[in-house]
């Protein structure tokens, strides 16, 4: 440990359960002042307890927490507010239709004119000199609702500002910003240390924490297992402080394959949907992962949402095997055999109160019939089939009456993935497939997407992570601004990738 | 929130053993199963509890007026159409839209019925059929409306609700008709075929059961459930949502007709605006249902409890002579404690 700034916050011996889960056992640790503290782990590891016991959101059972040498009590958000601690966490706790101004200054009381008027012009210049210092050129009167998704992080981070919070918890910020976002939320949280915040920044994504912080804490189990200089680590031993002693070393890169000889399966000719796609073609031939690679906006969702015929292109065709699949018609894709993993997981993949059985056979419930003509649909019958993809893909539950709400996002995945190979599917669109899932998972999914591959399905990879394109996919097509400028043999470089993301409009990525 | 935020504080599956499931919502819920406390028995039971309270309760009251045969059978009598109505809506529910125009069909229903017989002597099964064809055409409209133009549900049903009392009074002239009912259609309303007991209870029943079978046990059913849940992963799971929101509008509408057409074989007759007085009961019904049998769940057996429940405390209350106004605090009050008491048995914090 660095000795040299001053503990901030002290959190010793915590310790919190829930029935049947240890979820903290034992953790001692210090957060300082002027530093960035990266906490890395695995689903499960301890870390959204963690942070939600910091947050007055969770009472730990045991433990104590000092800030600024004082015990503190946080037994509500806003204990936590008062000393000094701002979180912005993965789901927005923005009030949309409100302008940013207001809800910077939101929970802190507005300035006043008289005794009972809001004084607005004071108002937008406060929340202004905020938004300046976070280098947000954001129009404090707009709704907040008409703001990019990295733009609103920084308004949460800036309400945390105005509360002149000393310790910022950020978790998982970099979910679906773009590189050049990401860049600029890095330089923020670095400028914010120079002014003596200290930072705690979460993320799966392990580059980035060896690129911004300076200390990274790895929780297993309930437990800090390791609080390392940054400086002394690197990927691999990252990923094998995260996984545990039991965990297999990621493989060594696929061996290089020749290229599958399948026939093309899935033709998109021509396609065009304005503003967002430009005259894009592509092929995939069965038994190839391809690779769609691109900044965040540059097309690549919507191109996915026309392929599976939710939204409907201004101009071209999608066919498969040479039939064409009515434009948008989601209906009509599927009859075609192509599927969509949406980004939007949580929302577009699964009825989350659903078991697993009934999201399993939600498009396929035909299949289970009790007898051909009666729309019946026979439990029994759905168990098997639920039953036999729990094992196949080995999604981790308790029965398969489980509700998915409260499986981890990788089984929720899988989930969505067993829906479509109940359905027979033969091209797999995967949009941004490991969005917070842990190193094992993402594991998981890669080898699934390979196994597909391997059984002569068509697969296309939707990733803004380019190390795990280049390790997945047999080709990589470059999606910017709408159009394909790009077609890269799976072993292409990261170093490539980005020049071809940032050819017209080069951005420092940090 | 995310699940990254929810799905944490659990620890990696024993090896080769099943996951534990993480989530505060998996944690309620092994809290809840590992629970048997009186908290958690009122949560899944209390509404049947409280119709035995309730029936204790003014048994001792009305000593030798309000335990009788008779006046059980006249309790079920009058639950009878507002249980077909509130078991109509719950279909909409279990959908996750909601229609303010069901009070009005059902009056619209019976009084076109009656109007086309006694006004322009339609025959009976005609009449029948015009009313629930009417009941069709306004639930496409609805849904229609709603699913396919993204109106909002609650203005459009609302000004439907208007229109419908608008062609209410163009079919009766705002006149109440008490003559030229057919015979055979005051039989749907005033006979009883088993047991004494009326013939619409029986109607209800089947009513009930087939809507449960619908909603339970039919591909439909699980359709519905769905949308419900998360109307976009249904739709990414290639369910045709707008088709079955519509279908659900329809059915509602349907149910509300056949309430208001027993409702006048009953009565023998039609009164203007007769049908309003049935929306809130349906809602409050369907409302207190989901908390009871399957917490937190619109669901048919709970709708059909709560109805009943909701005819009791109205008979218990009337029997005891009390004026209206208290009619009205008490049935209030009873409604708010029989939630809270509800809310009880939910695991929370």
């Amino acid at each position: 440990m660095t000795g040299s700034a001053t503990a901030l916050a002290s959190l010793r011996g915590l310790r919190k359960s829930y029935p049947g889960v240890q979820a903290i056992r034992h953790v001692d640790l210090d957060l300082r002042a002027g530093e960035i503290t990266g906490l890395v782990g695995k689903n499960g590891a301890g870390k959204s307890t963690l942070i939600k016991v910091l947050a007055g959101l969770v009472r730990p059972d045991a433990g104590t927490i000092h800030i600024d040498g004082r015990q503190a009590h946080l037994g509500s958000p806003a204990d936590a507010a008062r000393h000094g601690l701002a979180f912005v966490h993965q789901e927005l706790a923005l009030v949309p239709d409100l302008s940013v101004a207001e809800n910077v200054l939101l929970g802190l009381g507005f300035p006043a004119r008289g005794r009972t008027l809001v004084h607005w012009p004071e108002t937008y210049r406060d929340a202004a000199n905020v938004l300046a210092r976070l280098g947000v050129a954001v129009d404090p009167r707009r709704p907040t609702r008409s703001l990019s998704l990295a733009e609103q992080r920084l308004v949460m981070l800036a309400r945390g500002l105005a509360a002149r919070a000393r310790l910022v918890v950020l978790d998982e910020p970099t979910a679906s910003l773009s590189n050049a976002e990401i860049g600029h939320l890095f330089r923020v949280v670095r400028a914010l240390r120079d002014d003596g915040v200290g930072t705690v920044f979460v993320s799966h994504r392990l580059d980035e924490i060896l690129d911004l912080t300076e200390r990274v804490v790895v929780m297993r189990d309930g437990t800090v297992v390791g609080d390392v200089a940054t400086a002394a680590l690197d990927r691999q031993r990252l990923i094998a402080a995260i996984s545990g002693p039991a965990a297999k070393a990621p493989p060594a890169r696929r061996p290089s394959r020749p290229a599958p000889a399948g026939e093309d399966i899935l033709q998109v000719r021509n396609v065009s949907r304005s503003p967002v796609l430009t005259d894009v073609s592509l092929s995939i031939r069965a038994g190839e992962v391809v690779g769609l690679a691109g900044l965040a906006g540059a097309g690549r969702t919507e191109l996915a949402r026309v392929i599976f015929g939710v939204d409907r292109p201004s101009a071209g065709t999608v066919s498969v095997r040479g039939r064409a699949v009515r434009p948008g018609r989601l209906r009509s894709a599927l009859r075609r055999g192509i599927v969509l993993l949406p980004e939007d997981r949580r929302h577009q993949g699964n009825i989350l109160d659903f078991g697993v059985r009934s999201n399993v056979t939600l498009a396929t419930l035909r299949n289970h019939r009790r007898t051909p003509r009666l729309a019946l649909p026979s439990r029994r019958s759905e168990r098997v089939a639920a039953q036999h993809m729990v094992e196949r893909l080995h999604i981790a539950t308790a029965s398969v009456e489980q509700p998915v709400r409260s499986l981890s996002g990788g089984n929720q995945q899988k989930v969505v993935l067993a829906k479509w190979l109940q359905h027979g599917a033969e091209i797999f669109l995967f949009d941004e497939p490991t969005h917070g899932v842990d190193v094992d998972g993402k594991q998981e999914i890669y080898e699934l997407m390979r196994e597909l591959a391997a059984e002569g399905k068509a697969v296309m990879f939707i990733s803004s992570e380019f190390p795990e394109l280049i390790e997945v996919c047999d080709r990589i097509l470059v999606l910017r601004n709408g159009r394909i400028v790009a077609e890269l043999d799976g072993d292409t470089t990261e170093a490539t990738l980005l020049k071809h993301c940032f050819a017209t409009d080069p951005t420092p990525s940090t | 929130m995310d699940e990254a935020v929810t799905a944490q504080h659990a620890q990696p599956p024993p090896a080769g053993g099943p996951a534990i499931p993480d989530g505060d919502d998996a944690v309620a819920r092994r809290t809840a199963r590992r629970r048997t406390s009186l908290g958690h028995i009122l949560g899944r039971w209390g509404l049947v509890v409280a119709v035995g309270l309730a029936l204790l309760a003014f048994g001792l009251a009305s000593p030798d007026t309000f335990l009788t045969a008779d006046n059980m059978r006249s309790v079920l009598l009058q639950s009878s159409a507002p249980m077909i109505l509130a078991v109509g809506l719950t279909i909409l529910l279990v959908l996750g839209d909601f229609d303010l125009s069901i009070g009005s069909m059902l009056g619209l229903g019976g009084a076109s019925a009656v109007a086309l017989m006694a006004l322009h002597h339609v025959p009976w099964q005609l009449a029948l059929a015009a009313g629930l064809g009417l009941a069709v055409i306004v639930g496409l409209l609805n849904g229609v409306i709603v699913a396919y133009f993204g109106a909002s549900s609650f203005v459009t049903t609302l000004a439907m609700g208007t229109v419908l009392v608008g062609v209410e009074f163009a079919f009766t002239d705002q006149k109440t008709i008490y003559e030229g009912v057919a015979d055979t259609y005051l039989t749907l309303g005033q006979s009883a075929p088993f047991w004494g007991i009326n013939v619409q209870v029986w109607i209800a029943a089947g009513v009930a059961i087939l809507v449960w079978l619908l909603l339970e046990h039919t591909e439909i059913g699980r359709f519905f459930h769905a949308i419900g849940g998360n109307p976009d992963a249904a739709y990414f799971s290639g369910i045709a949502v707008r088709r079955w929101r519509v279908l659900g509008f329809v059915l509602v509408a349907v149910a509300a007709a056949v309430a208001g057409i027993l409702v006048t074989a009953q009565a023998g007759s039609s009164a203007p605006q007769a049908g309003i007085t049935y929306l809130l009961p349906a809602y409050a019904a369907a409302f207190l249902g989901s908390t009871s049998l399957r917490p937190g769940q619109f669901n048919v057996p709970g709708t059909v409890i709560a109805t009943v429940f909701l005819q009791i405390i109205q008979t218990g209350l009337q029997m005891l002579q009390l004026s209206t106004a208290y009619i009205n605090v008490v049935q209030g009050a009873i409604l708010i404690v029989a939630m809270l008491l509800s809310r009880l048995g939910q695991d929370r914090a």
